[in-house]
């Protein structure tokens, strides 16, 4: 590489581009990227040493926040680990639940991340119409939860408390009000914006081979036409008892990935709106015992579930004692962030950086931890 | 690509939002009240918190620190301390509310708070949150968030039908299962081991059993209690009273784990896990007068530290009130053995049959040995003394009961009544009531007391096992006059009721109605209203101090004579586990007196 | 579209594993000896397991062992296998998978960063996630974080009160 015209720059940690404190160092010639790194770990906090050091319960309360947008998907898992290993049934109801606050989760990250896409392009409306619309999913996670963005409510056994009949009402109210007008406003705001289509059409593409190869998943993976969701690969909670399809793309370029995002949100609605119908009646948590002396037999177990951004999972290990011996987070984004940008952000425009590392849904704190 | 719509206009569609109300929340203007169960900041009752503080154990981020409150008194069932709370670090996900023992830890949906000074961000929640106003309440636990198990494992227990025929233990015990699932129920808060008259380690030998390690569980038992597979039968269990569950749940069957750990640890191997294989002698030497509980139990640590100990006792086997007075089916005789026979190998000298003052005075243990503890206990039962209490056919419970343990046969008549309102009284009818079931086929037993059943000495279970074995219960009765026949035989008990027992200072002063009788059939009475001891081989010998009718003694048993030690009912009632203590602090007591130390 | 128990039977003809089971459903465990790994993980990738998800390190302390956790899933046949196997805590030094999935260079550089294994053939072992970091990798069992806090940074007094630790 001939370095009397290469200059290095810094993006971020510290910068709007970027989706979180993640940087990338990067050579430009030019105005185009020839070669980056990632700049990683300024989001290190140490999770996976900490849940070593206290007992079952108390981890309930430190594991959503390893992610900020979708803290739910980490309660999820780390129950379903600790369920899987402990050979726990679950109630019904309490499945139903799971899947209704893990939908109303996708919807709101995924208008929160349409927003922080739109920014990447100087769209600043969108931005604060999706932190908008993102506030009204939090308001019913209040009432459901009692905290807005880190709940503490899906625990080992079920859900913490159970959901009244006139939260229930507000849901389906909120669902009319996004299908009928927020949406459709989006529509035609952002995705009839020939501007937002010029700058996110063929751009930041991931073929099919180069994402399974990656190990992406999620809509990096179905921008190239393939239905893969782990909702139907390997039901988890409700998922089995409710329809809905899975959308897809055909060019594997930020545009499908954003169209995704919006479809996967109506199909989130859909869902919601069956669950809510078939929830059946019951109690919502099993029977665990002293919550200060919860154990589960030696064993191991690695869980997965579809967030937004794809597959998201933990291997847990334990020991037979009060705390787990091993948790180890594999965030959707782990390859992307690490290994897709040394690969694949050569070759694309300075301007264009931050639209490849927002629409591919880069999130920090899943390979930082 | 090619079916996307679009439009150079799409952008446009933003403007209508100029003339709409603004979404935003116009604070202060305009408020935004929290949902109804949303986690704000803590309030916290505090004459209902008990200071458990199971609230610091589950915080994830260490902010509950507890403080000593000055104005709130450590009394039974509760510590001074309460909960304060760092909000610099608490992140506010409730679980303390959810383990709150007593639920008097709650939050309110108060969430705004800006202050300068950092240190106000530490408070001690009370009646009202940090910002001091009165705001509804928020998060609260329900019973599916409750993280406490809050109820108990059954524990089997024999059937009446089965349990009159015969004297077998009427408690089964647990399975393995059953008592690390009740072991699993501890908080670890150490309030019981604050009311244990022994202080006794408690939540460390439940966590023993729930770890599966019932050597650690026996180590951590006898650093305070010598005789545990008797207390696992029959202690009092006041820890039972005051467990942090009881408050909104069942309290842990801490009697009976005790005993789950003990039955199942091998005599054999009781030298080996308690690392009393080799003790090092220092050749002083001590004797104890009385095997029962406070004796043995002085037997036991002063041999561990030592001392070589000789044991009298005026009867013919050890064990004190525990073998001659707690019947079989209470307290097996192999437990009791089990107990005994452990203090017996670490090398203490048994010498039975012996009353001190008669075979040998006090004076002449005094120079034979280098101390003397004495807990001879109270053995003398009391009488009522009211008219035909001389006659043959009324007895004395304590003696009847020693008789039963010697295997002795005793006299028993179709038609019993047993005047009494506490444990022994209990003990007696219920004994009587398998004899009687055994000799003529059916139960015939009244139990008369003074006081009403509310107030009534003896155990709650015992008084319903009682009735179920077919016992008859006249509380609130007060005995007049036992009638005799022309031929010697009894004919009636007869009682006027009992209005009070106690006067306003609590002295024991009972009034009766005359004008109210009632009577009883019987034709055999027996008193079991209370016991006296016999000090005189101190007495006579030697000028000792005394407390009202108890030897007085300081904090390690040592009376007024120093190298005289006096523990058991005869310095400090009422049961095992206390008497169990003054053992061991006369042996703390004679090992600094023999030092010079005391 | 193999079924759990297809697929086992597959694993135990070809590979020969010290340990093969059906965890749960959807769900294998395998154990593999180091030596066979690699080529463990060839085969099944070209048998439809081109998903890797993480690999995983598990410190064994009380036995002297790492162990790494492979996770592979097939979207033809949906399961999720557990690819397990042992290397001894001293030297801790292991083959590199990258040749197979390229994206394993940076798994295995996680796993360096923190529990010090060596993986022989990934020569981008460098710093990742921690700056200039001297003392033990801290996921190992063997380091102790309160001891590191105490023995690194001050403890601040609020309203008078000492911290004790």
């Amino acid at each position: 590489m001939d370095k009397s015209t290469q200059t290095e720059i810094f993006f971020g940690p510290n910068h709007p581009g970027v989706p979180g404190n993640y940087g990338i160092n990067y050579n430009f010639e030019g105005d185009t990227v020839t070669a980056a790194e990632a700049n990683a770990g300024h989001l290190h906090r140490g999770f996976e040493k900490l849940m070593e050091e206290r007992i079952w319960i108390k981890n309930t309360a430190l594991v959503p926040r390893i992610c900020v947008e979708e803290p739910d998907i980490n309660e999820m898992v780390y129950a379903m680990g600790f369920e899987a290993i402990g050979e726990i049934e679950v109630p019904r109801r309490a499945d139903y639940i799971r899947s209704i606050i893990l939908e109303l989760a996708r919807i709101q990250g995924h208008i929160f991340s349409i927003g922080g896409n739109a920014a990447g392009i100087g769209q600043y409306t969108i931005m604060n119409w999706g932190t908008l619309t993102r506030d009204y999913i939090l308001d019913i996670f209040e009432e459901i939860t009692g905290a807005r963005v880190y709940h503490i409510y899906i625990r080992p056994g079920g859900v913490r408390q159970d959901i009244e009949a006139e939260t229930f009402a507000k849901i389906l109210d909120l669902m009319n009000e996004l299908e009928n007008e927020r949406f459709p406003d989006l529509e035609k705001t952002l995705f009839e914006n020939p501007n937002a289509q010029k700058r996110w059409q063929g751009k930041a593409v991931i073929t099919k081979e180069e994402a399974i190869e990656m190990g992406a998943t999620g809509p990096v993976l179905r921008a190239n036409g393939v239905p893969h969701d782990l909702r139907k690969m390997m039901p988890y909670a409700a998922y089995d008892d409710v329809e809905f399809e899975v959308p897809t793309g055909d060019n594997g370029d930020a545009w499908d990935r954003i169209k995704i995002a919006r479809d996967d949100m109506l199909q989130s609605i859909k869902i919601i709106r069956q669950l809510i119908n078939k929830i059946p009646d019951g109690p919502v948590q099993t029977d665990l015992g002293n919550g200060l002396k919860y154990r589960i037999p030696k064993g191991d177990a690695y869980v997965k579930i579809e967030s937004k951004r794809g597959e998201y999972g933990y291997y847990m290990v334990s020991d037979g004692s009060l705390k787990p011996y091993r948790v180890h987070v594999r965030g959707a984004s782990t390859p992307l962030g690490l290994y897709g940008v040394r690969e694949y952000l050569p070759g694309t425009r300075i301007a264009d950086v931050p639209v490849w590392a927002k629409s591919l849904g880069i999130c920090p704190p899943e390979f930082d931890r | 690509m090619a079916n996307d719509k679009k439009s150079i206009f799409s952008p446009v569609t933003a403007f209508k939002n100029l003339v709409k109300k603004p979404e935003t929340v116009r604070y202060p203007a305009e408020s935004n009240d929290a949902a109804k169960r949303y986690r704000g900041f803590h309030i916290n009752d505090l004459e209902d918190c008990i200071g458990c503080s199971t609230c610091q154990e589950v915080c994830v981020n260490d902010a509950i620190s507890m403080v000593e409150m000055l104005d709130v008194p450590a009394e039974e069932g509760q510590r001074s301390e309460r909960p304060q709370i760092d909000y610099g670090r608490c992140c506010w996900c409730g679980l303390c509310v959810d383990v709150c023992t007593t639920g008097s830890l709650e939050m309110s949906r108060d969430y705004s708070y800006i202050e300068i000074d950092p240190d106000s961000f530490i408070v001690t929640p009370a009646e009202k949150d940090i910002n001091q106003v009165d705001h509804p309440l928020g998060y609260l636990r329900d019973e599916h968030s409750d993280l406490l198990d809050l109820k108990r494992i059954d524990m089997e227990m024999l059937e009446p039908e089965e349990r009159i025929n015969s004297f077998i233990e009427i408690v089964e015990g647990f399975s393995k299962e059953q008592a690390e699932k009740e072991a699993s129920r501890c908080v670890e808060c150490e309030i019981c081991t604050d009311t244990c008259p022994a202080s006794m380690n408690i939540p460390q030998y439940i966590r023993g059993i729930f770890d599966d390690d019932l050597e650690e569980s026996l180590e951590q038992i006898y650093e305070d209690n010598p005789l545990p597979e008797i207390c696992g039968r029959v202690c009092t269990h006041t820890c039972e009273g005051v467990c942090a569950i009881s408050h909104r749940g069942e309290a842990v069957s801490i009697r009976w784990l005790k005993r789950y750990a003990v039955d199942n640890v091998d005599s054999a191997d009781y030298k080996k896990v308690l690392g009393t294989e080799k003790i090092e002698q220092n050749n002083k030497k001590v004797a104890v007068v009385g095997a029962g509980p406070a004796g043995l139990s002085a037997a036991h640590y002063l041999s561990v530290m030592g001392y070589q100990i000789t044991v009298y006792d005026s009867k013919e086997k050890a064990g004190g009130m525990m073998r001659y007075g707690i019947p079989e089916y209470r307290l097996p005789y192999d437990a009791l053995d089990k107990d005994i026979n452990y203090i017996k190998s670490l090398g203490v000298d048994f010498v039975f049959n012996t009353r001190i003052g008669e075979n040998i005075t006090l004076d002449e243990l005094h120079e034979q040995y280098d101390a003397v503890f004495a807990a001879t206990g109270l053995h003398n039962g009391r009488s009522t003394r009211v008219p035909g209490t001389d006659n043959n056919n009324v007895y004395q419970a304590v003696n009847l009961l020693a008789d039963i343990a010697r295997g002795k046969e005793v006299p028993v008549t179709r038609n019993l009544v047993v005047i009494g309102g506490g444990n022994v009284a209990m003990d007696i009818a219920r004994s009587m009531a398998r004899i009687q079931m055994d000799k003529y086929g059916e139960v015939n037993i009244t139990v008369t007391s003074l006081e009403t059943e509310d107030i009534m000495p003896a155990d709650q279970e015992e008084i319903e096992e009682a009735r179920e074995e077919g016992i008859v219960f006249k509380p609130g009765r007060g005995p007049k006059e036992i009638e005799v026949n022309e031929d010697g035989t009894l004919a009636q008990l007869c009682t006027n009721c009992c209005v009070s027992v106690f006067d306003e200072e609590m002295n024991f002063s009972p009034t009766f109605d005359d004008s109210d009788i009632e009577n009883y059939e019987c034709d055999m009475v027996i008193e079991a209203i209370g016991q006296g001891g016999d000090n005189s081989y101190i007495d006579d010998q030697f000028e000792i101090e005394y407390a009202g009718p108890r030897i007085k003694i300081n904090d390690y048993s040592q009376t007024s004579v120093d190298w005289l030690f006096a523990g058991g009912d005869i310095a400090l009632g009422p049961d095992v586990i206390t008497a169990i203590k003054t053992g061991h602090d006369a042996a703390v007591g004679i090992d600094m007196y023999l030092n010079d130390e005391l | 579209m193999r079924n759990e128990k297809e697929l086992l039977e597959l694993i135990n003809v070809h590979l020969d594993p010290p340990a093969a089971e059906i965890k749960r459903k959807q769900n294998v465990s395998v154990s593999i000896k180091q030596e066979n790994l690699i080529q463990a993980l060839s085969f099944l990738k070209s048998h439809s397991y081109q998903h890797l998800s993480t690999i995983s390190c598990v410190d064994w302390l009380d036995e002297g062992e790492f162990e790494l956790v492979y996770h592979l899933f097939s979207y033809d046949d949906y399961i999720n296998i557990s690819l397990k196997t042992r290397i001894k805590r001293e030297p801790g030094v292991f083959q590199t998978a990258k040749e197979i999935w390229p994206v394993a260079e940076f798994y295995e550089r996680d796993i360096h960063e923190f529990f010090g294994v060596e993986f022989k053939g990934n020569d981008n072992l460098e710093e990742m996630i921690l700056e200039n970091w001297q003392h033990l990798p801290p996921m190992r069992k063997d380091f102790d974080t309160r001891k590191f806090v105490n023995d690194n940074y001050e403890w601040r007094d609020y309203n008078g009160q000492k911290h004790t630790d």
